[in-house]
């Protein structure tokens, strides 16, 4: 029974947990519009002074901010796309099928996940300088895929083991071959599933830092990971430039969210079957 | 034509055998229901017709077609599933059509867009929407072609699983209990639906299900299965009238058939200390038993309760009077005469009668029970197996 006291209650949690979430991104809105000589001020400036939106501007000017984000966003992109198109079928397969070896596959394809990425940085470098993908978006995506597909294998599996095997059956007798039903029965029915998976390898490529950070080695090249970890210099870290491009590096990000976040919706499957 | 043939045809998982053996024959425009209990592989039979099993062993052929070794989609028939089983991302209009448009699809059909609007061109060629329209209008379903599967009853969700079957004009219809999903209501209804549906479309329908009344109003034959064992393969009346063993006699029939424990003598039969004339077809019957013990199959209905003290009379008390509108339903328990009932919750010695209209009898009455002989059968005590006049001179 939900009173008004309650509700109040409730309603102030859900204040103070945003306040939370939320301040961090707002001091940096905050002070990437502060001026120089505030920055360190003994009384902290709390609201943004739009007069500083020049800081902005130059930052556009003075660093490669455009090209970094560029790059991000291919690698995120890249990564989602091929961490999707590399999940789908072993998602499926460990769903539906049964033979030797699925729980081994199973448990190794978990194991991945508990080797830290900063453990294999030497031995991908060593592969990937052989197979010369060192210093190319396309192997840092490749990276980054390795470390999304068996995650988003398993967040899929789960999916697709909610989805009624008779849907299966009728689309067969309908005409449907295997691989029929899995683009056009199976995945768009936990199309929901599909945009949270995409979400997560979206924001693993974006964010990435070590690989990017050691595969890639050309200016021309970084990721927005990089660059902004470039500014803090042992001497001296601009903030309010780091905290400008934080705010650019961030917009994208949330855009590619509110874009995918409608699809995030349960209950595609309700009416389908009786249950 | 579609007929339907079964040669031996038998489906085991691991050890376990579902279906052992069957060989049966369904005519051309034949409306056949498997019915039996749960686990008895009613379904798993329906799934090898639909080629959703394969069969272990044994041949399958449609229309003098063998289609056993052929993919589900390769045999021409529809399949209705018990849930239903609605592609949730699409309209009504595009379930209903999915057949049809499946039957021109091309592997770039899955390129997003492109694909989709190819798919909705035939969806809306005139060929295909006036089909499915066609459909739509006999299924009641028109004023909901454009909604999805999870804005709609129970009943409409089945009627468009039905428009889905229809719209291929498959020669055979398969049908996985389609309405024990649906309240008791609605499933008159459907039940009536269904019937009409198979005299307006034709085609040979095998239905599935475990409820008799479905079985036996729906069926122009039944296959009565139990432990992948088809018990009897008749017409309704038939196995009413002539179950073929005890299993069928107590499956089918609310309430079902009565067992009384007898013995042969002289063309009389003894259920406990009463002896009772044999009508002459029983009396043939029975010959083949000789001495053994035989059970009397007699329906609630064939039963008439008497003032206690007449001659051939089976003497018991009431143990329990159900009231069902039109009839009561009244279980005796006999004084002197054993029963053969060995379902769970059964009681020993206990027979079920029906009476017409609303009986004033109460628990613990003495009455007597009269038998009408000329609607009973014979069953052998040892193997259940009905006794026939021709089996007995054979025998």
């Amino acid at each position: 029974m939900k009173t008004p006291a309650s509700h109040a209650v409730r309603m102030a949690l859900i204040m103070v947990l945003l306040s939370a979430a939320l301040f961090p991104i707002y001091w940096m809105v905050v002070t990437s519009l502060t001026s120089s000589a505030n920055l360190f001020a003994d009384r902290p400036q709390m609201l943004p002074d739009p007069s500083q939106a020049f800081n902005y501007a130059e930052t556009f000017a003075k660093t490669g901010v455009l090209l970094w984000l560029k790059n991000s966003a291919i690698v995120a992109v890249g990564t989602m796309v091929l961490s999707i198109l590399l999940a789908i079928l072993p998602a499926y397969a460990l769903s539906r099928f049964t033979f030797r070896g699925k729980g081994l596959l199973g448990f190794v394809l978990f194991a991945t996940q508990m080797l830290p990425e900063a453990m294999l940085v030497v031995p991908l470098y060593a592969i990937f300088a052989k197979l010369l993908l060192l210093d190319t978006l396309g192997g840092l995506i490749l990276a980054n895929a390795a470390f999304t597909v068996p995650v988003i294998t398993w967040i899929l599996k789960g999916a697709i083991d909610g989805v009624p095997l008779e849907i299966e059956e009728a689309a067969r007798i309908d005409g449907c071959s295997r691989i029929d039903i899995v683009l056009g029965i199976v995945l768009p029915v936990v199309a929901p599933t599909l945009a949270a998976a995409s979400v997560i390898a979206f924001f693993h490529g974006w964010n990435e830092y070590v690989f990017a950070q050691t595969l890639v080695l050309s200016q021309e090249l970084r990721t927005a990971s990089v660059g902004l970890a470039s500014f803090v210099g042992e001497l001296s870290t601009p903030i309010h430039t780091v905290m400008a491009i934080g705010v650019m590096y961030t917009l994208p990000a949330v855009a590619f969210y509110l874009m995918v976040q409608r699809y995030v919706v349960a209950g595609m499957t309700a009416g389908s079957v009786k249950g | 034509m579609a007929s339907i043939t079964l040669n031996h045809v038998a489906k085991h998982f691991g050890n376990k055998v579902a279906i052992s053996d069957i060989d049966m024959k369904v005519e051309d425009g034949e409306f056949l229901v498997l019915l039996g209990p749960s686990g008895c592989g009613k379904s798993t039979l329906l799934r090898m017709l639909a080629g959703l099993e394969t069969a272990t062993s044994g041949e399958i052929h449609v229309g003098g077609r063998r289609v056993d070794q052929l993919p589900p989609s390769a045999r021409d028939m529809a399949f209705v599933f018990q849930s239903y089983a609605l592609y949730p991302h699409m309209t009504v209009r595009r379930n209903i059509a999915f057949p049809l448009i499946m039957r021109q699809f091309k592997w770039w059909f899955h390129i997003p867009l492109l694909g989709g609007l190819a798919k909705r061109r035939i969806e809306r060629s005139p060929a295909v929407s006036e089909l499915v329209e066609k459909t739509a209008r006999t299924l009641s379903l028109t004023e909901m072609l454009d909604r999805y599967p999870r804005t709609l009853s129970g009943g409409q969700r089945q009627r468009v699983a039905l428009g889905r079957a229809m719209v291929r004009q498959p020669e055979v219809f398969l049908m996985d209990e389609p309405l024990s999903n649906l309240d008791a209501k609605l499933r008159s209804a459907m039940r009536a639906e269904i019937t009409r549906l198979h005299q307006r479309v034709g085609g040979t329908f095998v239905y599935v299900t475990h409820d008799q009344v479905e079985a036996m109003t729906m069926g122009t034959r039944i296959a009565l299965m139990r432990d992948g064992v088809i018990q009897q393969f008749g017409t309704p009346r038939e196995i009413y009238t002539s179950p073929a063993n005890t299993y069928v006699a107590r499956f089918i029939g609310t309430p079902p058939m009565n067992l009384i424990e007898g013995r042969i003598e002289g063309g009389m039969i003894m259920l406990g200390e009463v002896s009772l004339p044999l009508p002459h077809a029983l009396a043939a019957a029975a010959r083949g038993a000789g001495r053994d013990p035989v059970l009397l199959g007699i329906r609630p209905n064939a039963l008439t309760l008497a003032a206690p003290g007449g001659q051939g009379q089976l003497t018991g008390t009431v143990s329990l009077v159900e009231h069902v509108g039109a009839e009561s339903v009244v279980a005796v328990k006999l004084s002197h005469a054993a029963t053969a009932h060995d379902e769970e919750g059964a009681v020993p010695g206990e027979i079920m009668i029906t009476t017409q209209g609303y009986s004033e009898l109460k628990a613990g009455d003495p009455v007597s029970v009269v038998p009408d002989l000329s609607e009973a059968v014979l069953f052998s005590r040892s193997t259940g197996e009905r006794l026939r006049a021709g089996l007995a001179l054979a025998a």
